[in-house]
């Protein structure tokens, strides 16, 4: 009996080491978060601290290509570089990736451990905006640059009136096609590359698609990814530009892909699956994977791409071939809508005035230095945000991805209860394609619980 | 008094790491607790809890990985001691290796190795099935085939331990135990039930105990290779407490989880501290 009770006292010790996981936070952060101070008082405040000597901690996620393939290295050179002109602000440099920087994050703010700053997009930053944590970045914004960036970037990087990401470099989100195999199997013709703005049709690309199956069968023609959400805006565009759609509304108040065309298009990719037209197995495979496929030339199209994510690829490529950057087609080969990628930096309200001053000298710095802000602007491999900055590359691709912001759509990032949102879209893709719906079933399934998620977090705000 | 003050680092230690994080962990699942927000909200985050078909789905697949992984861990790492606890000690050394190799490498490592093995487009799955004219399957894309996909994984990394534990029993266990039921004439089948399967069962009892829990926390795996899908066919509570709390800053709702997942684990272990404890000596 004495051993029996011994027993249950360790059960019941070992068993609740499960609650143990998500007990590691501390509670303060929401009650502490102190609310952010208007743009306009924090400035003389700020100024004055930040002349003393100040340690901030820049949290970056590989933005900036890697110098010598080596992670952090660029970003080092720019601290060095900053320091040079601000001896009294330390900066301590962290890189993140991309697989586990969002939950690093999400700890590190709920433990009262965030950093001063940041680059990143807006999909994270704006929900950190609605969520009061971080400081509004007004005062850095002149009329110059206000002017210079298109409203659609300012939409993004705002709360309100508060701006609180600081935008810098951009580039359409497209597809992009291996023309290395296309020519290897004289099919050239097939793809829209003599026409200036590459627009195609649905049926163009399905003739595409088909070519490389005929000829080329150990190619896959192209490729569809739902196993979790991150790259999950490739999907998005996909399936809007097949089907003619949006993906929310244009207020971003309702979902708007759940039409009869998108949902025919969902089905013709669970076909495309079936007929060995796109890669098998798509619920089981991450952006990451299908990229991966398109490097090692075992994909004739991939649908997340960009010139940024271009020139991040160069040193990834497994055999050498010609990238060439596509709009998604259209189904009736109207003009692409692409969401553009965003990037820019943010400064989390650690509640010390003098850390955010320093953390926006750090942010000028990096955007607007004579001669450091276009050299980081080329390293990150996009456009920039700024109308009057273009021709920085020397390079037909970047050419045609300049001439095709014009086919920019606002992205849903910025939609209230975004986060939550993400969270239902790959579920409902994987119940298409696993043929647990039909893609409609799919798409007004996804529908009902983004809606909600939206209703929830607006309500949430007031 | 020494000797309490010998235990007092050990002590400490848990405390400041064991049961402050466990207590604030069941204080947390009473509140809305977010990025943003810190309200106490009562029992809501439970109720919601039942309500969430997610959830549900996810306490039955890790249910179901325990109901079908812990027993053939069992089975199959006692068939395998039974078979190489007589061999010569090279022979012994040799097995117990090949099986406790993937217990003690990295999860990750063999997660992303198993990842491979399954690629539904290059993966040697596929290649072998297909020398045999089968089509090639999506082992992780198909909510048919993805948990049982997990399952094998996770049974290969589970069974290390259990064989080392098991060989050590089986040669504690006095042979003249089985000399005398040889003379008796008893059959391998009856020795194995009267004699070695009792004498086993303090081994037994940890090796089941702590499978179990293993298995109800399965989590690396799961990210790894599924995230939990496909249509949440392979989430289990302890990922769903993860994607709550990491993914989704809602940390209130996620220690609900992981309260009600310690919940479950200790009731079981208690039904399995009562039908396999019992006190052996020899």
């Amino acid at each position: 009996m004495k051993a029996m009770k011994k027993g249950l006292m360790s059960i019941v010790g070992v068993a609740l080491l499960g609650t143990q996981l998500v007990a590691c936070g501390n509670t303060n952060t929401a009650n502490s978060a102190v609310t952010p101070s208007n743009a306009d008082k924090t400035e003389p405040a700020a100024t004055e601290a930040a002349a003393k000597p100040v340690e901030i901690t820049w949290w970056n996620f590989p933005s900036f290509q890697a110098l010598d393939g080596e992670v952090g290295k660029y970003e080092k050179e720019i601290i060095a570089a900053f320091n040079e002109k601000n001896p009294e602000i330390k900066v301590n440099l962290e890189m993140i990736t991309f697989e586990g920087g969002p939950e690093k994050l999400n700890v590190a703010i709920a433990s009262n451990t965030a950093p001063d700053v940041i680059y990143d997009a807006p999909g994270r930053i704006i929900d950190w905006g609605k969520k009061d944590l971080l400081a509004p970045l007004n005062d850095m914004v002149t009329d110059e640059v206000k002017n210079d960036i298109s409203e659609a970037f300012w939409k993004q990087s705002s709360v309100s009136d508060n701006i609180f990401m600081y935008p810098i470099n951009t580039a359409p989100f497209m597809m992009a096609v291996n023309k290395t195999i296309f020519e290897k199997i004289g099919a050239l013709d097939l793809l829209p590359l003599d026409k200036e703005d590459r627009t195609w049709t649905f049926e163009e690309y399905k003739k595409a698609l088909e070519a490389v199956k005929e000829k080329a069968p150990d190619v896959i023609p192209t490729g569809f990814f739902a196993k979790s959400q991150a790259g999950d805006q490739g999907t998005r565009a996909y399936l809007a530009n097949l089907g003619v759609s949006r993906f929310l509304n244009e207020d971003n108040s309702a979902v708007a892909i759940n039409t009869d065309n998108a949902a025919k298009a969902l089905d013709w990719i669970v076909q495309a699956t079936k007929d060995k037209l796109s890669v098998s197995g798509a619920a089981s495979l991450a952006a990451a994977d299908v990229n991966d496929l398109f490097l090692q030339g075992k994909l004739a199209f991939t649908l997340n791409y960009s010139a940024v994510l271009k020139a991040q690829n160069v040193s990834k490529k497994m055999v050498q071939f010609e990238d060439i950057l596509l709009p998604f087609p259209t189904l009736d080969g109207s003009e692409p809508k692409l969401e553009p990628y965003l990037g820019g930096m943010a400064v989390f309200n650690n509640g010390d005035e003098a850390k955010i001053a320093a953390s926006k000298k750090l942010i000028d710095f990096i955007a607007n230095d004579p001669v450091w802000g276009k050299k980081n602007l080329i390293q990150t491999g996009g456009l920039s945000v700024r109308n009057s900055i273009t021709g920085l590359y020397d390079d037909p691709e970047y050419k045609y991805a300049e001439y095709a912001r014009k086919f920019t759509t606002d992205a849903p990032t910025i939609a209230d209860g975004y986060a939550d949102i993400r969270t239902f879209w790959f579920p409902e893709l994987q119940r298409a394609l696993t043929g647990g719906a039909t893609g409609k079933e799919a798409l007004d399934s996804f529908a009902t619980k983004a809606n909600e998620a939206i209703t929830k977090a607006k309500a949430a705000m007031k | 008094m020494m000797s309490y003050l010998f235990l007092l680092p050990a002590f400490g230690f848990f405390l400041l790491f064991v049961a402050y994080p466990m207590i604030k962990g069941v204080y947390i699942s009473f509140f809305d607790y977010s990025l943003r927000d810190f309200s106490f909200i009562g029992l809501d985050n439970y109720i919601s809890l039942f309500k969430d078909d997610n959830f549900i789905k996810s306490m039955g697949n890790t249910l179901l990985l325990v109901v079908i992984t812990v027993p053939i861990v069992i089975i199959f790492s006692l068939f395998v001691s039974m078979n190489i606890y007589k061999k010569k000690e090279f022979a012994r050394s040799f097995f117990r290796g090949v099986f406790y190799l993937p217990a003690v490498s990295s999860v990750v490592s063999i997660t992303v190795v198993w990842g491979w093995i399954y690629h539904p487009n290059y993966g040697i799955l596929n290649y072998l099935t297909g020398l045999f004219g089968m089509e090639p399957v999506s082992w992780l894309g198909d909510t048919r085939t993805a948990l049982l996909a997990i399952i094998v994984v996770l049974i290969t990394t589970s069974v290390g331990q259990p064989i080392i534990l098991y060989v050590a029993s089986i040669g504690n266990i006095p042979t003249f135990y089985i000399e005398a039921a040889e003379i008796d004439r008893a059959t391998p089948w009856q020795i194995f039930r009267k004699i070695l399967w009792p004498m086993l069962m303090p081994t037994n009892l940890y090796i089941i105990v702590i499978t179990t829990i293993n298995t109800f926390q399965c989590f690396a795996l799961i990210q790894l290779l599924t995230s939990g899908g496909p249509v949440y066919s392979t989430s289990t509570v302890m990922y769903g407490v993860y994607e709550q709390a990491f993914m989704l800053g809602h940390f209130g709702y996620a220690s609900a989880m992981g309260v009600i997942l310690a919940i479950v684990i200790g009731i079981i272990s208690i039904i399995q501290f009562k039908y396999f404890g019992s006190d052996v000596e020899y």
